[in-house]
């Protein structure tokens, strides 16, 4: 399989040390999930592979080429956040169709592909509405919607389903399950829960307590029964939490 | 809808403290003359009078016209400041610091510069309701472009919006609601200013006539003249305001 995101020595310091290096590769189709404590950098990982804020060092590879902040190139990836960021005074349809315009698509087509989208994520029916007229499951799939639309070769999810109750999660979990499956994107998934990560990645990777390094990086492939490898995840989380507020005391 | 319903919706306790005033104005007309204070049966009509005559037109017209150029004005360079402010910092600041001057300006300034330099005509008042209302109006708008939200204009960098891409989706529809707002009081400013500058230098308006009927021993007049500006304020701002708050919250 092909070599999609290759991160080498990506550090970065904001006043203190947020990340210390990390180095991971990513090969395309791959479901990624990023655990690990609360503040440990998963979210500025995350930020810096999609190019919103720049590494104190290192680099990222996408398809072989420079990912550097700030600077307008064809980088196709999309990216949904812990809140769906959606424009409240537009419709679902407009929301996701205004993120293809500069693709240069034709409204009508932009349109199309919008409706598209929506109806993958089972928002049939739904495209009129403003974000502010339906629920908070239902504006997070417009959001994974719109990231889909640009049809991105890559995915950047960010705590997507904090906002969201036990029973919305767990259907928008088998949902994104099913459209990986379905179109083939290559995921990077940030999550705190670790049964969430177990459920949904094919690969997993631990990040060590702030400033931040890959504690451990698993292959999710059944071969370890699940519940051992909850059990020595939680392990693992918790010896970091603890080493990170060790030294927040210190 | 029940009795407690329709009482509100009529104001009956205003109409009622109206009544009062009524009684209480008639009685001290009636005690120190028409002169210092007409009937409100005269100033009645002296409306039906100008309503007649179509008199009312001339001077509303007139008015609402060094309104509505003075004003239009200032909402077009008001929205300028606001788009500089939103693409450059050091722009963000220059305006604020010129909008905290002209807001500390009094109206007189603006008058007698404005009689200085544009003589006895209609550019007077409308120079001085647009350097007044300008504040106002901008103030609004900077602060609107400065609470964008910042997540949304990061979805729009992360999804490679361009700078016009981002300002038409995102900066103004979250602005237009600060710009109503600082409409709505700007306009209420504007006829308030724009009066007293037609008291100096012109020949209609509702300030011109108001301060004429005084010369001429008219009071009664005044009276009329000050109802017919308090009409224009209510029903522009039923009109027209609330028509554009109505339309601008349709997603909320």
């Amino acid at each position: 399989m092909a070599v999609k995101l290759v991160l080498s020595g990506i550090g970065k310091d904001f006043l203190i040390p947020v990340i210390d290096t990390v180095s991971f590769s990513v090969e395309a189709g791959e479901f990624v999930c990023l655990l690990g404590p609360n503040g440990c950098g998963k979210t500025t990982l995350l930020r810096i592979i999609g190019g919103i804020e720049p590494a104190t060092r290192g680099t990222v590879l996408l398809d072989g080429k420079l990912v550097v902040a700030d600077q307008r190139h064809d980088r196709p990836v999309g990216m949904v956040f812990q809140e769906d960021r959606l424009l409240p005074w537009m419709s679902l349809r407009d929301n996701v169709a205004l993120v293809l315009k500069p693709l240069g698509r034709p409204l009508a087509e932009r349109r199309a592909i919008a409706n598209r989208y929506l109806g993958v994520v089972g928002l049939r029916g739904f495209e009129d509405y403003y974000p502010g007229r339906v629920s908070g499951g239902m504006r997070q799939r417009a959001a994974i919607a719109r990231a889909l639309a640009i049809e991105p070769d890559v995915l950047l999810m960010d705590e997507p389903f904090a906002s969201l109750d036990a029973q919305n999660r767990r259907i928008m979990q088998n949902e994104v399950r099913r459209i990986w499956r379905e179109t083939g994107r290559t995921i990077l998934f940030v999550t705190h829960s670790i049964e969430e990560a177990v459920a949904i990645g094919t690969h997993l990777i631990m990040l060590s307590a702030r400033p931040a390094r890959i504690r451990e990086a698993i292959r999710n492939d059944g071969r370890v029964e699940r519940a051992k490898l909850i059990d020595d995840l939680n392990a693992m989380i918790m010896e970091e939490v603890e080493r990170q507020q060790g030294g927040a005391s210190l | 809808m029940t009795r407690r319903d329709w009482a509100t919706r009529l104001h009956l306790p205003t109409l009622g403290a109206v009544l009062v005033i009524l009684v209480v104005w008639s009685l001290l007309s009636w005690r120190y003359g028409a002169y210092v204070l007409p009937s409100p049966g005269a100033v009645l009509r002296g409306f039906a009078g100008i309503l007649k005559s179509g008199e009312i037109w001339g001077h509303t017209g007139a008015s609402l016209y060094r309104i509505v150029v003075g004003f239009g004005c200032a909402v077009g360079v008001a929205i300028l400041m606001g788009l500089a402010a939103f693409v450059s910092r050091a722009a963000r600041g220059v305006v604020h610091d010129f909008l905290a001057v002209l807001n500390s300006t009094s109206v007189f300034v603006w008058i007698v510069i404005s009689i200085i330099w544009f003589g006895l005509s209609n550019w007077a008042p409308i120079f001085t309701t647009f350097m007044i209302t300008l504040p106002v109006v901008g103030s609004n708008i900077v602060e609107g472009v400065q609470n964008v939200d910042r997540r949304l204009l990061e979805m729009g960098d992360v999804y490679r919006l361009n700078g016009r891409q981002k300002f038409v989706a995102i900066v103004i529809p979250f602005t237009l609601s600060y710009l109503v707002a600082g409409m709505k009081v700007g306009f209420g400013l504007a006829l308030k200013v724009s009066v007293v500058a037609e008291i100096f230098g012109v020949t209609s308006g509702i300030g011109y006539i108001m301060n004429y009927s005084r010369e001429i021993l008219e009071t009664q007049m005044v009276f009329v003249w000050a109802l017919v500006m308090i009409l224009v304020m209510m029903v522009t701002d039923k009109l027209v305001f609330d028509t554009l708050s109505r339309r601008l919250a349709r997603w909320r």
